[in-house]
Protein backbone atom coordinates (compact mmCIF):
# COMPACT_ATOMS: atom_id res chain seq x y z
CA UNK A 1 0.00 0.00 0.00
CA UNK A 2 1.17 3.28 -0.75
CA UNK A 3 2.71 5.53 1.81
CA UNK A 4 -0.04 8.91 1.84
CA UNK A 5 1.22 11.85 4.42
CA UNK A 6 -1.54 12.53 6.25
CA UNK A 7 -0.87 16.19 6.20
CA UNK A 8 -0.97 17.63 2.66
CA UNK A 9 1.57 20.84 3.99
CA UNK A 10 3.65 19.38 6.96
CA UNK A 11 5.47 22.02 8.70
CA UNK A 12 9.10 22.75 7.84
CA UNK A 13 10.41 20.30 10.75
CA UNK A 14 8.79 17.20 9.87
CA UNK A 15 10.11 17.64 6.07
CA UNK A 16 13.08 17.81 7.59
CA UNK A 17 13.26 15.00 9.62
CA UNK A 18 10.85 12.52 7.08
CA UNK A 19 10.06 8.82 8.42
CA UNK A 20 10.91 7.72 5.48
CA UNK A 21 14.19 6.80 3.70
CA UNK A 22 13.62 8.15 0.12
CA UNK A 23 12.60 10.82 1.79
CA UNK A 24 15.26 12.08 3.56
CA UNK A 25 17.51 12.05 0.86
CA UNK A 26 16.02 15.26 -0.79
CA UNK A 27 16.24 17.24 2.53
CA UNK A 28 19.84 16.12 3.04
CA UNK A 29 21.46 19.28 1.93
CA UNK A 30 18.78 21.60 4.42
CA UNK A 31 20.01 19.39 7.43
CA UNK A 32 23.62 19.90 6.57
CA UNK A 33 23.81 23.72 5.94
CA UNK A 34 22.05 23.73 9.61
CA UNK A 35 24.64 20.84 10.86
CA UNK A 36 27.07 23.39 9.34
CA UNK A 37 25.44 26.25 11.46
CA UNK A 38 25.46 23.87 14.55
CA UNK A 39 28.99 23.71 13.94
CA UNK A 40 29.99 27.00 13.54
CA UNK A 41 28.03 27.86 17.35
CA UNK A 42 30.24 25.20 18.66
CA UNK A 43 33.54 26.96 17.25
CA UNK A 44 32.10 30.03 18.75
CA UNK A 45 31.71 28.62 22.05
CA UNK A 46 35.09 27.07 21.85
CA UNK A 47 36.48 30.35 21.42
CA UNK A 48 34.72 31.47 24.47
CA UNK A 49 35.86 28.92 26.44
CA UNK A 50 39.59 29.96 25.33
CA UNK A 51 38.56 33.12 26.81
CA UNK A 52 36.96 31.87 29.81
CA UNK A 53 39.53 29.93 30.76
CA UNK A 54 42.79 32.47 30.01
CA UNK A 55 40.93 35.03 32.82
CA UNK A 56 39.88 32.13 34.88
CA UNK A 57 43.09 30.25 35.42
CA UNK A 58 45.76 32.56 34.57
CA UNK A 59 49.45 31.18 34.78
CA UNK A 60 50.25 31.66 38.47
CA UNK A 61 54.14 32.48 38.82
CA UNK A 62 56.09 30.08 40.77
CA UNK A 63 56.04 31.51 44.57
CA UNK A 64 59.07 30.89 46.64
CA UNK A 65 62.54 28.42 46.17
CA UNK A 66 62.51 25.20 45.23
CA UNK A 67 65.15 22.78 45.68
CA UNK A 68 65.72 20.66 42.97
CA UNK A 69 69.40 18.78 43.65
CA UNK A 70 72.77 19.10 44.99
CA UNK A 71 75.41 20.30 42.41
CA UNK A 72 77.37 17.22 42.19
CA UNK A 73 74.57 15.27 40.99
CA UNK A 74 74.66 17.38 37.49
CA UNK A 75 77.90 16.88 36.01
CA UNK A 76 79.19 20.35 33.81
CA UNK A 77 77.29 19.46 30.31
CA UNK A 78 74.64 17.64 32.19
CA UNK A 79 70.69 17.60 32.26
CA UNK A 80 68.18 16.30 34.65
CA UNK A 81 64.45 16.48 34.78
CA UNK A 82 62.52 17.74 37.87
CA UNK A 83 59.24 18.65 38.40
CA UNK A 84 57.97 21.05 40.83
CA UNK A 85 54.78 19.86 43.24
CA UNK A 86 51.78 22.20 42.90
CA UNK A 87 48.28 22.77 41.00
CA UNK A 88 49.33 20.72 37.89
CA UNK A 89 52.50 19.61 37.82
CA UNK A 90 54.88 20.79 34.82
CA UNK A 91 57.86 18.74 34.01
CA UNK A 92 61.44 20.97 33.68
CA UNK A 93 64.81 20.44 32.57
CA UNK A 94 67.70 21.52 34.80
CA UNK A 95 71.13 22.15 32.65
CA UNK A 96 74.07 22.57 34.07
CA UNK A 97 75.51 24.76 30.90
CA UNK A 98 79.29 25.52 32.34
CA UNK A 99 80.77 25.65 35.32
CA UNK A 100 78.92 27.95 38.14
CA UNK A 101 76.09 28.39 34.84
CA UNK A 102 72.18 26.60 34.84
CA UNK A 103 69.48 27.13 33.11
CA UNK A 104 66.31 25.44 33.75
CA UNK A 105 63.72 25.28 31.52
CA UNK A 106 59.99 23.59 30.51
CA UNK A 107 60.47 20.48 29.21
CA UNK A 108 57.47 20.25 26.94
CA UNK A 109 57.89 21.58 23.67
CA UNK A 110 55.99 24.61 22.41
CA UNK A 111 54.96 22.93 18.97
CA UNK A 112 53.10 20.25 20.25
CA UNK A 113 54.72 19.56 24.04
CA UNK A 114 57.35 16.86 23.07
CA UNK A 115 59.72 16.22 25.89
CA UNK A 116 63.31 18.46 24.84
CA UNK A 117 66.17 17.49 25.63
CA UNK A 118 69.95 19.34 25.71
CA UNK A 119 72.42 18.61 23.33
CA UNK A 120 76.04 19.28 24.51
CA UNK A 121 77.55 18.46 21.66
CA UNK A 122 76.06 21.25 19.82
CA UNK A 123 74.83 23.42 23.01
CA UNK A 124 71.48 23.76 22.24
CA UNK A 125 67.93 21.78 23.12
CA UNK A 126 66.25 19.74 20.53
CA UNK A 127 62.97 18.84 20.73
CA UNK A 128 63.10 15.04 18.23
CA UNK A 129 59.41 15.04 16.98
CA UNK A 130 59.76 17.79 14.38
CA UNK A 131 63.42 18.86 14.32
CA UNK A 132 62.97 21.94 16.41
CA UNK A 133 65.81 23.51 18.29
CA UNK A 134 66.21 26.16 21.15
CA UNK A 135 69.00 28.10 22.77
CA UNK A 136 69.96 26.45 25.88
CA UNK A 137 70.99 29.77 27.40
CA UNK A 138 67.61 31.37 26.42
CA UNK A 139 64.96 29.22 25.42
CA UNK A 140 64.86 31.10 22.28
CA UNK A 141 63.81 29.32 19.14
CA UNK A 142 66.32 28.72 16.83
CA UNK A 143 64.82 26.60 14.24
CA UNK A 144 61.99 24.39 13.50
CA UNK A 145 58.91 24.64 13.98
CA UNK A 146 57.99 25.50 17.68
CA UNK A 147 56.01 29.08 17.75
CA UNK A 148 57.36 30.49 21.17
CA UNK A 149 60.51 30.04 23.15
CA UNK A 150 60.66 27.59 26.27
CA UNK A 151 59.16 29.01 29.65
CA UNK A 152 62.27 29.76 31.97
CA UNK A 153 63.24 29.56 35.71
CA UNK A 154 66.19 31.30 37.35
CA UNK A 155 68.27 28.81 38.98
CA UNK A 156 70.23 30.26 42.35
CA UNK A 157 73.07 28.01 43.70
CA UNK A 158 73.48 27.84 47.60
CA UNK A 159 75.56 25.38 49.89
CA UNK A 160 75.89 22.94 47.03
CA UNK A 161 72.08 22.64 46.27
CA UNK A 162 70.44 24.13 43.24
CA UNK A 163 66.72 25.79 43.21
CA UNK A 164 65.03 27.32 41.20
CA UNK A 165 62.74 30.49 41.37
CA UNK A 166 60.58 32.27 39.01
CA UNK A 167 62.12 33.56 36.02
CA UNK A 168 63.29 37.43 36.15
CA UNK A 169 65.13 39.17 33.64
CA UNK A 170 67.85 40.24 35.36
CA UNK A 171 69.26 37.21 36.87
CA UNK A 172 70.95 37.61 40.14
CA UNK B 1 0.46 32.64 -3.60
CA UNK B 2 0.78 35.12 -6.71
CA UNK B 3 1.33 33.83 -9.80
CA UNK B 4 4.72 35.59 -10.32
CA UNK B 5 6.07 33.13 -7.87
CA UNK B 6 5.08 30.23 -9.87
CA UNK B 7 6.46 31.29 -13.04
CA UNK B 8 9.28 32.18 -11.73
CA UNK B 9 10.05 28.51 -10.08
CA UNK B 10 8.64 27.09 -13.94
CA UNK B 11 11.26 28.90 -15.84
CA UNK B 12 14.12 28.82 -13.00
CA UNK B 13 13.71 25.15 -12.08
CA UNK B 14 17.30 25.39 -10.62
CA UNK B 15 17.28 28.52 -8.70
CA UNK B 16 16.45 26.51 -5.04
CA UNK B 17 19.62 24.69 -6.08
CA UNK B 18 21.42 27.50 -6.33
CA UNK B 19 20.66 29.18 -3.83
CA UNK B 20 21.41 25.97 -1.51
CA UNK B 21 24.71 25.40 -3.00
CA UNK B 22 25.75 29.03 -2.33
CA UNK B 23 23.97 29.21 1.39
CA UNK B 24 26.22 25.92 1.96
CA UNK B 25 29.31 27.51 0.51
CA UNK B 26 28.99 30.78 2.75
CA UNK B 27 28.60 28.95 5.65
CA UNK B 28 32.00 26.43 4.75
CA UNK B 29 33.51 29.72 4.50
CA UNK B 30 32.33 31.04 7.69
CA UNK B 31 33.39 27.54 9.12
CA UNK B 32 36.88 27.85 8.24
CA UNK B 33 37.39 31.65 9.33
CA UNK B 34 36.09 30.27 12.49
CA UNK B 35 38.39 27.35 12.71
CA UNK B 36 41.62 29.80 12.15
CA UNK B 37 40.05 32.39 14.55
CA UNK B 38 39.95 29.54 17.34
CA UNK B 39 43.63 28.41 16.41
CA UNK B 40 45.30 31.64 16.92
CA UNK B 41 43.27 32.52 19.64
CA UNK B 42 44.35 29.27 21.44
CA UNK B 43 48.06 30.04 20.22
CA UNK B 44 48.14 33.84 21.57
CA UNK B 45 46.14 32.56 24.61
CA UNK B 46 48.87 30.64 25.35
CA UNK B 47 51.65 33.50 24.39
CA UNK B 48 49.25 35.22 27.54
CA UNK B 49 47.80 37.48 24.84
CA UNK B 50 44.05 37.85 26.02
CA UNK B 51 43.22 40.90 24.22
CA UNK B 52 43.30 38.50 20.60
CA UNK B 53 41.23 35.57 22.42
CA UNK B 54 38.63 38.05 22.95
CA UNK B 55 38.74 39.81 19.61
CA UNK B 56 38.52 36.15 18.32
CA UNK B 57 36.02 35.46 20.50
CA UNK B 58 33.43 38.39 19.27
CA UNK B 59 34.42 37.53 15.71
CA UNK B 60 33.44 34.18 15.89
CA UNK B 61 30.18 34.76 17.52
CA UNK B 62 29.20 37.40 14.95
CA UNK B 63 30.39 34.94 12.26
CA UNK B 64 28.08 32.33 13.44
CA UNK B 65 24.96 34.35 14.18
CA UNK B 66 25.76 35.64 10.27
CA UNK B 67 25.17 31.83 9.15
CA UNK B 68 21.83 31.33 11.61
CA UNK B 69 20.62 34.65 9.64
CA UNK B 70 21.71 32.67 6.22
CA UNK B 71 19.50 29.64 7.36
CA UNK B 72 16.77 32.14 6.79
CA UNK B 73 16.95 31.84 3.30
CA UNK B 74 16.98 28.06 3.01
CA UNK B 75 14.68 26.79 0.42
CA UNK B 76 11.69 24.87 1.34
CA UNK B 77 12.44 20.85 1.34
CA UNK B 78 11.07 19.15 -1.63
CA UNK B 79 9.59 22.36 -3.30
CA UNK B 80 6.52 22.38 -1.43
CA UNK B 81 5.12 25.55 -2.93
CA UNK B 82 6.52 23.96 -6.49
CA UNK B 83 4.19 21.20 -6.15
CA UNK B 84 1.33 22.92 -4.32
CA UNK B 85 1.30 25.30 -7.13
CA UNK B 86 1.38 23.19 -10.11
CA UNK B 87 -1.38 20.98 -8.99
CA UNK B 88 -3.60 23.64 -8.04
CA UNK B 89 -3.33 25.01 -11.56
CA UNK B 90 -4.06 21.34 -13.04
CA UNK B 91 -7.81 22.39 -12.53
CA UNK B 92 -7.77 25.79 -13.79
S1 LIG C 1 56.77 19.07 19.28
FE1 LIG C 1 58.70 20.00 19.38
S2 LIG C 1 59.09 20.50 17.36
FE2 LIG C 1 57.12 19.63 17.23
Amino acid sequence: MAYEPKEKNPPNWKGDFPIRQDEATHVTRREFAKFLCLLSGGLALGNGYVVLSSFAYPDKELEGEHLVCNTSEVPVGGMTMFAIKGTKEIPYILIHLAEGEWRAFEQKCTHLSCAVVYRDEVKKIECPCHNGWFSADTGEVLQGPPPRALPQLSVVVRNEKVYVTAFKDTIS
Amino acid sequence: MSSFRVTQNQSHPNKTNTLMLGIIMLLIGILSIQIWLLYSALNNALDENQDLAIAAFIGSLLLFFTGLWLLKYLPDARGRFLKKELSENKYK
